[in-house]
């Protein structure tokens, strides 16, 4: 067979197991917003309608107006960045330390965090809510984010630690000549370069932190600070109030943040899932 | 090399007499932290497992009751059985399809056709939908009665009606397809890492010498692949063991007990049944499998250093 037949038949089973992966893919979300969209009667319409008759905006309406998933959204979003800052501020001096100095123990301690982050979020979240419930800082939302910071120490740390590995020692060794100190290392020349690896990282706290579920659910008992994971498990035990074309658009405000940053940074968090994957 | 540079940095510390460097100032916080939320509540559990305690008091007394008791449940080994049914099927699918997209994404970046981006998007963004949204998500595609999507699908090919999340046997199926298609992005992504750094030339070459496409998926790619196929069927195993939001949206472990997985079953004892002998020794079987399968990772990530 000719090159080019071959080619043109490569590229023609290429496209249509692309199409067969997105509509696999896509099919869930495309179900979820079509139900959003769709008014009492043709919820129930059998046999399902894949687009709604009548494009009925008016669920997000009442969802925004008569749940409280703007307030989950909004607990998410609060939660998310205090997160991300004081898991920063943790990993990245640790990380600074795990990369650049030589002390005994070093390799121990590394596999020590690797298997904290094997631990489930279940088995370590039961004592924690025993311990916070004795001393009354259930609802308490510093604690809460500790927690979270907690569980994306370990990747924090390890993918930082890779990162830095690769910024050349040279760096350092002209900044510490210049006169400065390990600290000023990191502050005024090292951080600097890090950026783009500190801004991957982030991305992937943000994502996994929004996603947190089993911490919030079993840390919090008040309703007033229920980030939106907990929040729309809520909404969906109370069914009297919430059928199902107001859930399904509270859940699609509730990925809508997720999947606009995930489309716009899509390059990013590719070269970051890969770069932190070929470390392992 | 590093051992090199650090030498040479230590070398300009000590002509320039500054402080010799202690690691340990750097890593207080992130110590203080991981002791916090890991050590001590591991410590805590395996205490509390052998102990009478409730979730609130303070007062308990020692007894190794829980254990017998959940030994001796038929509960518990049905348990463990529809969790080693889901992460079995969970995890051999996801790395499964992970492998195949991963390599008709690479594919089509080799013929540079369109596409490639967007299939890549469409399969991370379900990675990155929160495991609760889609339990829900899913749970209405499974709606049993006649305007479920699903159902109407399998009515034009004649398979009737399915009752997908109240049949005991079905409803452990449903749960796992629908964690093979929540993760099955993470194990595209690290295998279309590893397909990254495969030596181009070797492939070639096996080409020149007249390996066919199949010859050389399985006795070029794969060979070279298997390190990273090892660590991220570890990696997922144990990330299938802890699943626990997915599931507790989609069926709540229902109907009866059929989809409780091990995670679930922790909480519901705990939270449900207020049970925390037999909740603390079912945490205290996960931390034991979760810590066998690290030191398994352990043990394969030192072999890939050597």
């Amino acid at each position: 067979m000719p090159l080019k037949k071959t080619n043109i038949m490569i590229k023609g089973s290429l496209y249509f197991s692309y199409t067969v992966i997105l509509i696999c893919f896509l099919f869930p979300l495309f179900w979820v917003v079509s139900l959003s969209l769709k008014n009492r009667q043709e919820i129930f319409a059998a046999p399902p309608r894949l687009i709604p008759k009548e494009i009925a905006f008016s669920n997000y309406a009442h969802v925004l107006q008569n749940t409280s998933v703007v307030q989950y959204l909004f607990n998410s979003g609060k939660i998310v960045i205090a997160t991300v800052l004081l898991t920063l501020a943790i990993a990245i001096p640790a990380a600074f330390a795990l990369s650049r100095l030589t002390f005994r123990w070093k390799r121990e301690f590394l596999l020590i965090i690797l298997m904290t982050q094997m631990i489930s979020a279940v088995v370590v979240s039961v004592p924690l809510y025993r311990f916070f419930s004795q001393v009354g800082v259930l609802n308490n939302f510093y604690v809460l984010v500790i927690v979270y910071a907690a569980v994306v120490l370990p990747f924090s740390t390890w993918f930082l630690k890779g990162y830095l590995d690769t910024i050349p020692n040279d760096l350092d060794e002209a900044a510490i000549i210049d006169g400065c100190n390990r600290w000023q290392t990191l502050r005024k020349v090292i951080f600097p370069v890090s950026v783009p690896g500190v801004a991957s990282v982030t991305i992937l706290i943000a994502v996994q932190s929004w996603s947190q579920f089993v911490v919030p659910f079993i840390l919090l008992d008040d309703s007033r600070l229920y980030p939106v994971s907990v929040g729309i498990v809520n909404l969906q035990s109370t069914q009297t109030s919430v059928t199902t074309h107001y859930l399904a658009a509270g859940s699609v405000l509730s990925i809508l943040p997720v999947i606009i940053l995930f489309v716009l940074l899509q390059r990013y968090i590719i070269s970051a899932l890969t770069s932190g994957a070929v470390k392992g | 090399m590093d051992a090199n540079n650090n030498m040479t940095i230590n070398h300009a510390e000590k002509k320039r007499g500054s402080w010799r460097s202690s690691p340990l100032l750097w890593l207080i916080p992130l110590i203080a932290v991981l002791a916090f939320v890991f050590v001590y509540p591991i410590f805590q559990i395996v205490r509390l497992s052998f102990t009478d305690a409730n979730l609130i008091d303070a007062d308990f007394d020692y007894t190794i009751n829980s254990y017998i008791r959940l030994f001796t449940l038929p509960g518990f080994y049905q348990m463990l059985s529809t969790t080693s049914f889901f992460v079995f099927f969970s995890v051999v699918f996801q790395l499964i399809c992970g492998f195949f997209i991963s390599l008709l994404i690479v594919q089509g970046e080799k013929f540079k056709i369109k596409g490639t981006v967007i299939v890549r998007t469409a399969v991370l963004v379900a990675w990155a939908v929160p495991g609760v949204i889609i339990g829900i998500i899913w749970n209405t595609m499974y709606n049993e009665t006649d305007s479920g999507i699903f159902n109407y699908i399998l009515s034009f090919i004649g398979m009737g009606p399915q009752p997908f999340l109240s049949d005991p046997l079905l409803s452990l199926l449903s749960v796992t397809i629908a964690n093979i298609w929540r993760g099955t992005a993470f194990s595209m992504i690290l295998i279309y890492a590893g397909l990254q750094t495969l030596p181009s030339d070797v492939i070639e070459a096996a080409r020149i010498d007249g390996a066919n496409a199949i010859q050389r998926l399985t006795r070029v790619i794969l060979p070279i692949l298997s390190p990273i196929l090892l660590i991220n069927l570890i990696i997922i195993s144990i990330d299938t063991f802890n699943t626990f939001d997915m599931v507790m949206a989609l069926t709540g472990g229902g109907p009866g007990r059929s989809t409780e997985v091990i995670s679930l079953s922790i909480y519901n004892s705990i939270f449900n049944k207020f049970n925390m002998g037999e909740g603390t020794a079912t945490a205290v079987v996960l931390l034991f499998i979760n810590v066998m399968m690290t030191m398994v990772y352990l043990k394969v990530l030192g072999r890939k250093d050597k």
